[in-house]
């Protein structure tokens, strides 16, 4: 159940350190899109809000201005708290995204150039190939769950590439990322940590074939972290497990979320889906608006180290800052007309739903990609589909995700 | 009209050069090559260099009237 100040509680005034309070629950499970519905009247309430459904409570930065400026504050805002729901998620290690400042810098110099347009090119081949191979392995069927059948197996696939891993390997794999990521989500550490073994051993072993049969750095990500050096030291064998634990954790359940919710709005408006099947050179502008409409990552967190005065908020060592992707991405002060989906909207590419300032999302380009094959290789294939009728479409809260989109189709 | 390219500011986003590819280009990391650079436009990319500052989320991206002193 969400809920939402009563008008006693505004009768009331409730604030905190001068800042109104509301008790929003952004965690539960709702009918698909039912998060963007609850964030965009938060926003509309005040410019600063302080949201006490957390342990620590957070201040959410709402607007596009105030949440752009906010990812600039990188030098006092940390990622001691990754996110502004789960502040205590931060024991499990992600890297480069605990570090700051320059040893963070440092790190993302090494990883960038993997995930640079340029790298990104040179594996759009083999995504095309990869994609096209799912997706006729489908058709024949007429009808599937598209997140389980396709959405998580695609950029599963691709996360192993780019570890010049086997794809092959996904039909296990894909098993362990899944139970890690729920065991966490469910708050059950104990079975998470029985996954997280098995997917750590498996990092081991990629790795250090690395280590012994190195390909080249340039091209390599994993040959190149064996020999990097960072202050003249190596990078620890568990630094190179925990990278390769975050990138599988920020690529995999995004994507899969992302696509589930274009999917289901491209198979609820016809009009939209048939403009992409007529003339798939739009595309690209496409993939930017569906991003800034359904951003999955709705909030981003940053823990305060210093006091500061951000616009009249007062903000305190410690406090806990959301900042607010989603509700900038429908921002109408931003973007006319916010949360209608216009496929050549002009300036669709100023969203934010991949952060900003040093972490800014490193897969950014990759999923880019991920998104407009997926779009330009179905619609070719698959022009025509619908959901399945009788389903009701849920939504997980937090980081926002279907958990299933049955769609059909004519054979 | 001359276009201004703050390094210190450059994430890598890379929509100023997918906005502006007459004018900008990316380096081997995702940034942008022209990071640290200041020049003048020409007068037929006027429209790309606007287009590239409103596309940079860090306003890494300044257009000035004069160049700079």
């Amino acid at each position: 159940m969400t809920e939402t100040p009563t008008q006693a509680d505004r009768d009331q005034g409730q604030s905190h350190r001068g800042c109104p309070v509301v008790h929003t629950d952004y965690t539960q499970e709702t009918e698909v899109f039912g998060h963007y519905a609850l964030l965009d009247p938060d926003r509309e309430k005040s410019r600063f809000l302080f949201n006490d459904t957390t342990d620590r409570g957070f201040f959410m930065l709402q607007r596009y201005d105030d949440v752009r400026e906010g990812f600039q504050q990188h030098a006092t805002w940390t990622t001691a708290v990754r996110s502004a729901l789960r502040p205590g998620s931060s024991n499990e290690r992600l890297l480069p995204q605990d570090l700051n400042g320059q040893e963070h810098v440092k790190m993302r110099r090494i990883l960038n150039q993997y995930f640079a347009p340029a790298a990104v090119r040179r594996m759009e081949e083999m995504a095309t190939e990869r994609c096209i191979e799912l997706i006729e392995e489908l058709k024949p069927k007429g009808a599937d769950d598209f997140v389980a059948a396709f959405a998580i197996r695609y950029p599963t696939d691709l996360f192993l590439a780019l570890l010049g891993l086997p794809v092959s390997d996904g039909e296990f794999f894909l098993e362990w990322s899944e139970d890690y990521f729920n065991s966490l989500l469910a708050g059950q550490p104990e079975r998470a940590e029985e996954s997280k073994k098995k997917i750590m051993d498996y990092f081991d072993r990629a790795v250090n074939e690395r280590r012994e049969n190195p390909l080249d750095p340039d091209v390599d990500m994993v040959s190149r972290l064996v020999t990097a050096r960072i202050d003249d030291e190596p990078i620890s064998q568990e630094d190179i497990r925990t990278i390769c634990l975050t990138l599988m954790l920020a690529g995999l359940d995004t994507t899969r979320s992302a696509l589930g919710f274009i999917f289901a709005h491209l198979a609820s408006n016809p009009e939209d889906r048939r403009k992409i099947v007529e003339d798939p050179s739009i595309i690209p502008n496409a993939v930017e608006e569906f991003l800034r409409t359904f951003p999955l990552v709705i909030q981003a967190g940053r823990e305060v180290q210093e006091p500061a005065d951000f616009h009249g908020l007062e903000l305190e060592q410690g406090d806990v800052v959301w900042l607010g992707v989603a509700q900038a991405n429908r921002d109408p002060r931003k973007f006319p007309d916010p949360d209608k989906v216009v496929l050549d909207r002009a300036g669709a590419n100023q969203h934010l739903a991949f952060g900003g300032g040093p972490h800014r999302c490193l897969g950014m380009h990759l999923a880019r990609l991920e998104l407009k094959v997926v779009l330009e290789e179905w619609h070719k294939r698959i022009p025509e589909y619908r959901i399945a009728e009788g389903t009701e479409l849920r939504e997980r809260g937090g980081q926002l995700t279907m958990t299933s989109l049955p769609l059909e189709w004519e054979v | 009209m001359y276009i201004s390219i703050d390094e210190a500011k450059c994430m890598g986003h890379g929509r100023c050069y997918g906005v502006a590819p007459e004018l900008l280009s990316d380096d081997v990391e995702g940034f942008v090559a022209q990071k640290g650079e200041c020049w003048k436009v020409p007068d037929d990319l006027l429209g790309e260099a606007q287009d590239a500052a409103d596309a940079c989320p860090e306003g890494a991206i300044a257009l000035l009237e004069q160049a700079p002193a």
